[in-house]
């Protein structure tokens, strides 16, 4: 708010103050008033108008430029109540109290929404242990008992991984910092990785390469397992039928991070639906043709990554390779040697 | 034989596990009486203890607190609760290692078979093992008869020590190749079969002529 913004705002008001000036003026022409009276009284006149249009000015000035400034600093505006001061002038108090009950109102609201959401992630937490003890029995029972073959126990994984896949997204979308971020050896999370889908792998004859050296990343281990798990999941998901499939895992490391290559030969990714694969939903012309997609995967990986502060990209060529690309931070201050 | 103790309240889970460790050449021993869990464990005298955190009465990772205080016997946790922060709070309290459920039995078997053979070698000491009158170095990677030295490879190492580790029972080829890969060695099928068939030429060297045996359909077996 400036001075020729509230001017205008007032254009009415100063208007009204003129028309009462002109009707003055004929009134002291009919009574034939002196020159210098019509001088001093409109002297008077104006400066009693102009001046009690500064005092409002300035009185109003403050509390509306801190509104201003205010909301626009804040990320969650709903919070801007708290931040002003209680003006001292009518108008300004009427409106500092509705902002606050707003204020309050939504705040509750909010409050609400974010126990209701942390209770259904806590459910889902809770579901998932409770379904998993019947999922392992299962496992211990297929592997037991020698009438069963390899077919129950893999679709006993597969279950195993839907199930996984609700307890990601549920943690990747809520607001709760429920990971624990310590070094993680990346080879122990590879081989933890390729233990559990090693049926798969060597049903499909992929050909496994890790190339990583002995290096630990600053992750949460459990997340990292999965997002590798994932990756895995899809390369199986689009292999390539003209090659013998290979999956190849390999780093570079720099002073100031660790940049991960999840590297398989597949069918590739269209140059078209490549800036669009982390995006929710997201299916693409290779999840119409060749797999039952649900455009879930990536979109939960690229949340669990943002939220850990990795970045994560893809390099695609159709038909030759797919390379997802993880890049973690190395925070050398924290170290300790 | 190795006894293990299995804290377990999903009784159809207990009944399974028990059978797996048992035709793994183990005995067990499960907890029933959860209300005086710590009495019992420690009572038992076992090798090793699988230990879930969901347990009536408690939690297990408290429990192991209390187990801790009193003897410091190998504790292996299974549970169902994937997160980072259970298995920090769970190594931190004195666990050996942390599975989660639901696991593969090979794996299972593998790392329980780890953790016995880590408790019962010296701390910082590797361990010492023989075979027919040949030493086993592991972290050589050979076999020694005093005066000739025989150097294996990484495979070999792992498939014959885990042979020998379960000497006289049968080792399924899903076992080998479960050490192998959690050893980072990726092998498939095919290679699996060079890397055993390499291993007993190698044992012919030693003058072990048929020191393993094939078990049709089962795996194989060093005697």
């Amino acid at each position: 708010m400036n001075f020729r913004n509230y001017l205008t705002d007032k254009s009415a008001s100063v208007g009204i103050t003129f028309g009462a000036w002109c009707v003055i003026l004929l009134f002291f022409g009919a009574f034939r008033t002196s020159a210098e009276e019509i001088v001093i009284i409109s002297v008077i006149y104006f400066l009693a108008a102009f001046g009690r249009l500064l005092y409002e000015y300035f009185r109003k000035r403050r509390f509306y430029n801190d509104l201003v400034a205010r909301s626009g600093q804040l990320d969650q505006k709903y919070l801007l109540s708290e931040m002003l001061e209680t003006p001292d002038f009518f108008e300004g108090k009427l409106i500092h109290e509705a902002l606050r009950e707003a204020c309050a109102s939504m705040c509750e609201q909010v409050a609400d929404y974010r126990r209701v959401s942390e209770e259904f992630r806590e459910y889902i937490e809770l579901w998932v242990h409770e379904v998993k003890l019947p999922l392992a029995s299962l496992m211990l029972m297929s592997h037991n008992n020698p009438a069963t073959d390899e077919r129950y126990t893999e679709q006993l994984h597969r279950i195993d991984g839907y199930i996984e896949n609700v307890l990601f997204y549920a943690r990747s979308e809520n607001a709760e910092k429920d990971y624990l971020i310590k070094e993680v050896s990346l080879q122990r999370a590879l081989v933890n990785t390729a233990l559990r889908c090693r049926s798969e792998l060597l049903q499909h004859r992929v050909n496994l390469r890790s190339e990583i050296p002995d290096v630990n990343v600053t992750t949460d281990g459990k997340w990292l397992e999965y997002i590798l798990g994932q990756l895995m999941g899809n390369s199986l998901k689009y292999l390539s039928p003209d090659r013998e499939p290979e999956i190849c895992v390999y780093t570079e490391i720099f002073p100031d991070k660790i940049i991960l290559h999840f590297r398989d030969n597949g069918i590739g990714i269209p140059a078209a639906d490549l800036p669009r694969i982390f995006d929710k939903s997201f299916t693409g012309e290779n999840g119409r043709i060749y797999a039952k997609s649900t455009g879930m995967g990536l979109y939960i990986v690229q949340n669990l990554c943002l939220r850990l502060g990795h970045s994560i990209r893809a390099e695609s060529v159709q038909g030759q390779f797919t390379d997802i690309v993880i890049t973690f931070g190395r925070d050398t201050l924290t170290r300790i040697e | 034989m190795s006894k293990i103790y299995i804290v377990e309240d999903d009784a159809a889970l207990c009944r399974e596990l028990s059978e797996l460790l048992q035709d793994a050449g183990y005995q067990t021993q499960s907890l029933t009486d959860f209300a005086n869990a710590r009495e019992n464990i420690v009572a038992s005298g076992a090798d090793l203890i699988l230990l879930d955190i969901n347990i009536p009465h408690g939690n297990g990772e408290l429990l192991l607190k209390q187990i801790r205080r009193e003897c410091d016997t190998p504790v292996i946790m299974v549970t169902s609760r994937t997160s980072e922060a259970d298995e920090v709070l769970s190594m931190s309290y004195g666990a050996d290692d942390y599975i989660t459920k639901p696991y593969h039995p090979a794996i299972l078997l593998l790392r329980i078979s780890a953790v016995l053979k880590r408790s019962k070698g010296q701390p910082g000491q590797p361990v010492k093992s023989t075979y027919r009158g040949l030493t086993i170095s592991l972290a050589k990677g050979s076999l020694s008869d005093g005066t000739q030295e025989f150097i294996f490879t990484k495979n070999e190492m792992i498939i014959f020590s885990l042979l020998l580790d379960n000497r006289g029972r049968i080792v399924t080829r899903d076992q080998i190749m479960t050490a192998l890969w959690d050893n980072n060695e990726f092998v498939n099928d095919n290679a699996l079969t060079v890397n055993i068939s390499r291993l007993r030429a190698k044992l012919a060297e030693c003058g072990l002529e048929n020191a393993i045996e094939t078990r049709k359909k089962q795996g194989y077996i060093l005697l």
